[in-house]
């Protein structure tokens, strides 16, 4: 873009420019992040191609004891003397099995598979005073998934086994030593050592974050709310009804409701971000002046509002605002109202109320980070400019602005995704209130599509429509990420201001 | 300190194993995912007790290829060989090497003794043995007094004498050095380098150093390898590489300042050949005549290559002489550098010594005055025009 | 700045027929002065309201918490200083029978203090893991973490009330519960240490290992002690974080109330109970839990900064 006629332009014809070129952006971040998805599910399938293509020359070209290994896991393992992988091989596949076609049909993996198209027909009913029970779809789709899950495994660590033995082979034939017990356990301390510190973590969330994820995606598609709970009722599959009903376009219920949330959830995110930013910034930029004294006294007292936990700050405020609060009952003291002002009763008022205190919580953390950024930031910027000639409004938006906008840029990203999700202000202020008998499902003016999740799951049960906020919750913050992440100068240009 | 054949540290009065520690790289490459080679095809055989330097520009492959021996990147492709020993997939630890980092790598959070301890503590060492080996290796570099201070407490020169005694207390096979000079001011640099030779007749085992500066290559190398984009371009003793450049690269890369580069013709008469450029011709001598005889060269263009030190500056026009004009004059104490330009428009740097100068020698080296050079045929370097290699050497 | 590296603030003229240069003390000199001191004026005014007002909730806080509900009313009124200043609401919550605060305060902290353990644990495994050690699938779990972020936190407290139900740890069991799902997951977020790892130089790890350390022990023996302020940082934040977590508490401790941490049950004051009652109480109840955890914070002032400028600078 080295057009030399854009230095003739005028200052108002660049910042046309620079919007222009901005919005013009968008789309191709849109453009750029879908075919990074589509590299990537590209890349996925040929790495799937590859590794079945691996499998038939591996049969082909292995001995026996590689061919042997297909049927019994660990195999091969043991009979080139590595006794321990090859145990643990195969008691893996001894446990899988059982598991998978135990005779007792109420717990076997196939049970489980079998019903999962279902979930489950045999209602639970009572014969005289004794409860005979049926199906209990909550347990078929969860040991579903966690069967699923499990032949995943199998299936992975199968292929592994394969890959051993085709590797093992290979080095054999070339006259090299296999690893021994000893060997795989010293490795765990040293190349392997990866693995050993991400065991655990990687169990936990696989059990605690992957799993719980997984199934709430598919409860998304069935229709389990208050009136379908097992073990009392079954629930089904659904298909897409849940999204059509949070989708509709029609202006009745859930459709309409999901917009109006949906559209503040993102205001909100977007002035709980800019706002404290910008404010945050200029409070750092206030007490880092020349000339300021007792800066760290400021700094300590704004940092102190951190230190308190947020929700006695939050419930205390949310208190001091409301109709009896002490910001009514003394405004009314001295005077300067006739009754108490709507804080939370009305949409508006809470909205803004709601959007002003948050700047209350954010300034002090903001601050912080601006701080911390603005003391990098090479002195000598500044006295060229003063000796250029600028005064300090222009220093701020030619050196201050860019710089920080560049360091924290991606900060940004992550801050307005995070306040979208931002459970505790919203709740502990507002909770969600003012209600309205036009908005579906309990919601207020002032929920965000995260309060309304955890309304609907706690006050209405109704996991259905909840797992499908969840999931959408999910969709909006990954689209923006991903147009965002696509058009940020910071990562491109990160030449430019080193 | 005297070295001992093959001991140079010694053990608890025990002689220690006499070993060899030759390195040997075949067809080592390295390449990155996304297909980026940074080493091509790299072939070389270090003998025991060699001091080898790899130079080159920045991005050369040098730091990455001793990398590579060092066990911190992995081979894409060849073998490596420590003391006829296959060490590709042999763990850093266990190849038996030291190695000196450019910004040392000091560990900042215990003291100088403890840093020189750390790895023989680790090989469970016993631990007078440890003590004896640290003041011994703080005594040759003369750190003992700093032994109980931590790094930030030192000096740049101080922590890089740390750095090397931590590699010397190890009694390795090899020593690598990654650029150990580079950190330091130009000063400190110099005295460096004098102590790096010093260190090396003492510790008396295979060197493989990395650097971009070529001083640094020509003064500590027996043999130096330029590398450039991840090639090899010539391997060879300081002297061969500097008198014999095999192309256009190690020509201008070796020597200070550069070598002056001038289009030129050469023309083949009868059975001799002679070169000319701007006026002059200068015919070759019998050796050069007989190379590219041998070769088939006929008459072509060519790049003529002649180093500042090898011109001859004359005053006044005479025969075969090449007419110049002085840009700048740089006043270096006991010699000028003086900046020409041909009338082709060709820059030409020479080097002229001011001792023995007349008064109106000197005063007519000012701006825009006219000056002569010649020089014989012995220091003239040709190299293609395309392929940029030399004709007569390599 | 030392005063002789300021630049002299007068104004230079170059005179170039007269070859001189001169310096000029223009009128302008006295009002730029003028003017920095206004803009330094209207900072601290600024700054003076601005504490006011941040400090101003807490100390109104404070106040009513000394409000006795016994004697004058324990709910909203319209004074702000109490009429007569009492300890009642404290007495009342740390030692009436019917009131839980204690073992809410002791549940919390104990949640607390297993937490700044395992999580750290948890936390730093992943962080050096991923910061300093190359292995095949890192991009993909770095990215796979990435886009778990991505879903609401409490969608997954759904299925593992269901599962800790089954385990037993719910309701009566609800403080090993949180401690499970607090810790299980915090893996995730390495984000801040992984940047903080970041900054230590390789040839650190690199010297270490040909010196013939294995990886365990480059961790153990040079990195974690020069990790410190990191390690503090994170055992500090996952102390705090349970004290003020709403959500997970309340769903897995539902209906239990001695197992309630102090965030629910004060909660539970001021908006599900009769809250004219149990306001002022309630206060009480935020200054104790605020105190310790603030006075902790401020102690450890240095390595929250560090670690929030850190992270957030590195991006």
């Amino acid at each position: 873009m080295a057009d030399l006629e854009y230095f003739k332009l005028s200052k108002p014809q660049k910042m046309l420019r620079g919007i222009g070129s901005f919005f013009a952006r968008i789309p191709q971040g849109i453009v750029n992040g879908l075919k990074k998805l589509a590299q990537l599910v590209v890349s996925l399938f040929k790495g799937l191609g590859a590794n079945i293509a691996d499998l038939f020359t591996t049969f082909k070209n292995g001995d026996w004891k590689t061919r042997l290994s297909y049927l019994v896991m660990g195999f091969g393992s043991c009979a080139r003397g590595q006794w321990g992988r090859g145990i643990l091989f195969f008691l893996f596949q001894t446990v899988f099995n059982v598991y998978m076609f135990m005779p007792n049909a109420e717990f076997s993996g196939c049970y489980y598979l079998g019903k999962l198209s279902t979930l489950g027909t045999v209602e639970t009913y009572k014969q005289g005073r004794k409860t005979v029970y049926g199906d209990n779809s909550f347990f078929i789709l969860l040991y579903g998934v966690l069967t699923i899950f499990f032949i995943i495994a199998f299936i992975y660590t199968w292929r592994v086994n394969i890959k051993q033995n085709k590797i093992n082979e290979q080095l054999l034939k070339s006259g090299h030593k296999l690893k021994t017990a000893k060997d795989d356990l010293d490795s765990l301390r040293d190349e392997q050592f990866h693995k050993t510190m991400l065991a655990l973590p990687t169990l936990g969330v696989t059990v605690f974050t992957i799993l719980p994820i997984f199934f709430m995606i598919l409860v998304a598609f069935t229709n389990f709310d208050a009136t379908h709970q097992p073990p009392g009722k079954l629930f089904t599959w659904v298909g897409w009804d849940n999204f059509n009903q949070l989708l509709a376009m029609d202006s009745a219920s859930y459709g309409d409701t999901f917009r109006h949330v949906l559209l503040w959830t993102l205001i909100w995110a977007f002035f709980a971000t800019f706002l404290n930013y910008f404010l945050g910034m200029l409070v750092a930029i206030m007490i880092n002046k020349k000339g300021i004294k007792l800066k760290k006294m400021w700094r300590t007292i704004l940092v102190m509002t951190i230190a308190i936990p947020q929700f006695v700050s939050l419930l205390y405020v949310s208190k001091m605002f409301a109709a009896d609060g002490l910001v009514n009952t003394y405004l009314m003291k001295w005077g300067w109202i006739s009754s108490p002002l709507p804080f939370w009763t009305d949409p508006v008022w809470a909205r803004v109320t709601i959007i002003v205190i948050n700047v209350w919580i954010g300034i002090p953390y903001l601050m912080l980070i601006a701080t911390g950024i603005l003391m990098n930031i090479p002195a000598d910027l500044y006295e060229s400019a003063r000796i250029d000639g600028a005064n300090a409004f222009q220093m701020y938006r030619k050196i201050t602005l860019p710089y920080m906008l560049f360091v924290t840029g991606p900060y940004l990203l992550t801050s307005f995704t995070g306040n979208i999700n931002n459970f505790n202000v919203i709740f502990l202020l507002s909770g969600g209130k003012p209600l309205s008998l036009d908005l579906a499902g309990g919601a207020g003016h002032t929920d965000l599509l995260i309060t309304w999740l955890y309304k609907m799951t706690v006050n209405d049960t109704n996991y259905k429509l909840a797992a499908v906020i969840g999931i959408l919750v999910f969709v909006v913050t990954a689209v923006i990420n991903l147009i965002v992440y696509n058009m940020i100068p910071s990562v491109k240009n990160e030449e430019d201001f080193q | 300190m005297a070295a001992c054949g093959g001991n140079w540290i010694r053990g608890s009065g025990r002689k220690e194993k006499k070993h060899m520690a030759s390195v040997t790289l075949e067809h080592v490459k390295k390449i990155y995912d996304k297909n980026v080679v940074a080493v091509h095809d790299f072939n070389l055989e270090i003998k025991d007790k060699e001091f080898v330097v790899f130079v080159g520009p920045s991005g050369c492959g040098k730091s990455t290829t001793l990398r590579m021996i060092a066990g911190l990147e992995d081979i894409s492709d060849g073998i490596l060989k420590i003391d006829d020993r296959v060490v590709n997939d042999v763990e850093p630890k266990d190849r038996d090497i030291a190695m000196v980092f450019q910004n040392y790598a000091l560990y900042p959070h215990i003291t100088v003794y403890e840093n020189l301890a750390f790895s023989l503590r680790l090989r469970k060492m016993d631990k007078e043995e440890i003590h004896r080996r640290v003041i011994q290796a703080a005594d040759i570099l003369g750190i003992t007094e700093y032994l109980g201070r931590k790094p930030k407490a030192l000096s740049g020169g101080q922590r890089q004498r740390v750095a090397i005694g931590r590699a010397i207390v190890r009694n390795a096979k090899v020593f690598l050095m990654d650029e150990p000079l580079s950190n330091l001011d130009a000063k400190l640099r110099n005295q460096m380098r004098a102590e790096i030779i010093l260190l090396r007749k003492r510790v008396n085992t295979t060197f493989v150093y990395v650097t971009h500066d070529q001083t640094e290559a020509m003064t500590l190398g027996d043999r130096i390898v330029v590398m450039k984009d991840g090639y090899i371009q010539q391997v060879g003793t300081p002297q061969e590489v500097f008198d014999t450049p095999v192309n256009l690269f190690v020509a201008g890369f070796i020597g200070s300042p550069q070598m002056n580069f001038l289009k030129a013709h050469l023309t083949k008469e009868g059975s001799g050949y002679a070169v000319e450029l701007l006026g002059a011709k200068i015919p070759l001598n019998e050796d050069q005549n007989q190379v590219l005889a041998k070769k088939g060269f006929g008459s072509k263009d060519i790049i003529l290559g002649v180093r500042p030190e090898h011109t001859t500056v004359l005053f006044d026009n005479t025969q075969n002489a090449i007419e110049c004009t002085i840009d700048v004059n740089e006043m270096m104490g006991s010699e000028l550098h003086l900046h020409l330009s041909s009338k082709n428009g060709d820059r030409i740097i020479v080097r002229l010594p001011t001792v023995d100068l007349t008064k109106e020698q000197r005063s007519s080296l000012a701006y825009g005055n006219k000056l002569y050079i010649t020089f014989p045929a012995k220091v003239v370097h040709l190299f293609d025009p395309e392929t940029e290699a030399s004709l007569i050497n390599g | 700045m030392s005063e002789k590296n300021k630049i002299p603030e007068v104004d230079i003229v170059i005179d170039q027929e007269a070859g001189v240069i001169r310096e000029v003390k223009p009128d302008k000199l006295r009002s730029k002065k003028g003017h920095e001191r206004r803009v330094n004026t209207s900072i601290y005014v600024t700054l003076v309201l601005m504490s006011i007002i941040w400090l101003a909730p807490f100390v109104f806080l404070v106040f009513q918490s000394f409000r006795s509900y016994l004697t004058e009313s324990g709910g909203m009124v319209n004074y702000l200083l109490p009429k007569q200043w009492s300890l009642d609401n404290y007495t009342w919550l740390l030692t009436d029978p019917s009131s839980d605060f204690l073992r809410w305060y002791g549940n919390t902290l104990i949640i607390a203090l297993f937490c700044s353990v395992l999580q750290t644990f948890m936390v730093l495994s992943v962080s050096y893991a991923l910061s300093r050690l190359r292995f095949k699938g890192r991009k993909l779990i770095m990215n796979v973490v990435l886009v778990l972020g991505m879903f609401p936190g409490f969608l997954t407290m759904i299925i593992l009330y269901f599962l800790l139900r089954q385990l037993g740890l719910t309701q009566d069991g609800a403080v090993p519960g949180l401690i499970l799902i607090y810790v299980a997951s915090s893996g995730m977020g390495y984000y801040i240490s992984k940047g903080f790892f970041d900054t230590i130089p390789k040839s650190l790890d690199e010297s270490a290992r040909i010196d013939g350390a294995t990886r365990s022990q480059v961790f153990r023996l040079i990195i974690m002690p020069l990790a410190k302020p990191i390690v503090i940082y994170t055992i500090l934040m996952a102390f705090m974080a349970p004290w003020g977590d709403y959500v997970f508490a309340s769903y897995v401790a539902f209906g239990s109330k001695p197992n309630y941490n102090v965030a629910v049950g004060l909660y539970q004051w001021v908006n599900v109970n009769d809250y004219q009652g149990y306001f002022t109480r309630f206060c009480a109840g935020g200054v104790l839990v605020a105190v310790p955890v603030t006075v902790l914070f401020l102690a450890l002032q240095k390595y929250y900064v560090e670690g929030v400028t850190g992270g957030a600078v590195k991006g």
